[in-house]
Formats: structure tokens, sequence, C-alpha cells
């Protein structure tokens, strides 16, 4: 049973992972291509939004070892 | 899964391996500093030298993204300390990892390093006895994270009321009063989420690189590249960490004289 819960931890999580960053990616590529001569302040907000947004489902992946674990 | 040498003594439990590593990680960069600013020269600086100008430019800018220019001076040692502790810290566990099979109890002036519980969970598990590692990551273990993350709660905080009493009291009844709670519950998840983000992208990152062990050689190519991405994201956790500690130190103690 422990690892039906691990697994749906991770895939719920990779779930709202991929989607979260693929908005944020696709977004700042849109914003360089308006305006080149921003890339670096938008690569870097970027980075920011990505480590913000991959909090919780980083948390899910750790809790899924646990259990996978059973530490 | 691994079990780590636990020294009990009064009541705490001390992660001997993490605390190798915290002081092996504080000697790295101590001796990383000390050999860069040796022999300081204008017109021909050394190697070390010159990386050290650019660690220090990139802090720099770091900072002044987000908080104003005559500001950032204030800053900037609590920046590098903070990024270059952090990036050599992640980095630790990547090259090589120190396990020892413990059949019986193992005992360090007087006192148990590793238990005869530990000893016992292991031969549960199917093993001759504790598998115990003794080098590790030091922000693989949720305990210095989080001292990272008080140490930086501590000062926006402290900072924000020494230096900014009264716009600092004042936000958190900004925009509304009833705010109040919610304004309470950010400050506190900040601490929280700060920890947590450095401890599962650093935990996962070594047990994901346990589990392509148990592949033995035929793991190699993907470990390989497991450990190129985990450069990555030591170096993207540290550079976040060190820039949301500015923000929060930036909205908590400066205030902007063109807003009011």
């Amino acid at each position: 049973m422990e690892l039906l819960a691990a697994a749906i931890a991770i895939g719920l999580g990779a779930l709202g992972a991929g989607i979260g960053n693929g908005m944020i990616v696709s977004k700042t590529v849109e914003g360089i291509s308006r305006q080149p001569e921003l890339r670096g302040t938008l690569q870097t907000t970027m980075f920011i939004g990505v480590g913000i947004v991959e909090v919780v489902p980083i948390i899910g992946v750790v809790l899924a070892f646990l259990m996978f674990f059973k530490a | 899964m691994h079990d780590f040498p636990t020294w009990q003594i009064g009541g705490l439990n001390i992660d001997v391996s993490t605390f190798l590593a915290i002081i092996i990680s504080c000697v790295i960069v101590f001796v990383l500093a000390r050999v860069a600013v040796s022999n300081l020269s204008v017109e021909n600086p050394s190697k070390i030298q010159n990386f050290m100008e650019w660690v220090v430019e990139f802090v720099h800018n770091l900072i002044a993204s987000t908080m104003p220019l005559s500001k950032v001076k204030t800053y900037l040692s609590l920046g590098m300390t903070l990024i270059l502790f952090i990036f050599v810290s992640n980095l630790l566990g990547l090259p090589f990892g120190i396990v020892t099979e413990h059949t019986e109890e193992v005992k360090l002036f007087g006192h148990t390093l590793i238990s005869n519980e530990m000893i016992q969970s292991g031969i549960d598990k199917g093993h001759h006895g504790a598998e115990v590692a003794w080098w590790k990551s030091p922000t693989a273990d949720v305990s210095v994270t989080f001292g990272l993350a008080a140490i930086v709660f501590f000062l926006t905080h402290f900072l924000g009321l020494t230096r900014n009493t009264k716009h600092y009291l004042k936000h958190y009844f900004e925009p509304f009063p009833f705010f109040f709670p919610l304004n309470v519950l950010k400050e506190l998840s900040k601490p929280l989420t700060l920890s947590l983000r450095l401890f599962a992208n650093i935990f996962a990152g070594e047990v994901l690189i346990s589990t392509i062990l148990m592949a033995g050689v035929w793991g190699t190519p993907l470990l390989a590249a497991w450990q190129g991405f985990s450069l990555f994201v030591g170096g993207v956790q540290a550079f976040l960490f060190t820039i949301l500690t500015m923000v929060y130190i930036g909205s908590a103690a400066i205030h902007n004289e063109e807003d009011h």
C-alpha cells in the first residue's frame, strides 16, 4: 500500500510541476521574443519562479521517498 | 537507505555525518576565500582572484536586482557567505560516499555512535548489520537547512524592526486590516518553504544517486548524467536561497521613499 501512496504522491506532484514550469517558461520565452534586450532579467525571474513553483511537488517527492523506504 | 551515526548526548540526537560535512564545507569555503585574497594585484590578477571578483560581481548584481543600489553594500557579505556555503555544501555529497557495515556497537569516547537498535533494524531489512553512511551533503539534512532558514528569518525581522520600524509594523495591516492573519501566515511560511525547498532538492538528488547505484556498473552513464544535473540543481538552489533572502530582507527592512 505504501508503494501505491508513493506513486500517487510523485505522480500528482510531477503533473503540477510540469504544468506550472511549462507555463512559466513559455511566458518567459514569449517575453524574450518581444523584448530581446531584457533577456537577462527575464531569465533570472524565470529561475526564481521555477524555484517557487517546484517547492510543493519536491516536498511531495521527499514524502514519497519516506513512504517508499518506510523510514 | 542508509542509517547515519547518531551521537545521543543529553537528550540530543547529533548526527555525526552531518557535523563532519558541515565542518568540511566551512573549511573548504574558508580556504577558498583566503587563497583568493592572498597576493592581490590590480594589473595582474591571478586566476583565483579573477574568480572571486566574478563571484562578488555576481552577488552584487543579484542583490541590486532586489533593492536600491545604495543599500546593496550592507548585505554583500551575507549574500556571498550564503551562496558560497550552500553551493559547496550541495556539491559535497556528489563525488563519493562512505558506507560501512557494522555488526556490533561502535563507541567513541564512551558514547554510542551506532546503537544495537540500528544494527537490529539493519538485520531485519536483510543486511548483515547496520549500513551506516559517514559522508553526505550537509544540506541533505533538514536540521541544517532549517538552521539557515532560521538565521534568515531572525535577520529579516530584526532588521525590519530596528531599521524600518513604522513601515515594517504597518505592512502587517496592508492592504486591509483584516489581512493580518494572512500576513502572519505569509511570514511564517517563508522560513518553512526556504528550508524545505533546499532540503528536498538535495535529499531527493542523493536518494536517486543511491538508487542508481543499485544497478551496479550498468548505471554508470545514467549516474554521470544525474550528477551533472545535480551540479546544476545545486547551483540553482544556492542562487535561489540567496536571492529570496535578499528579497525578504529588502521588503522588510528597506523603505522606498518614492512609494509614499
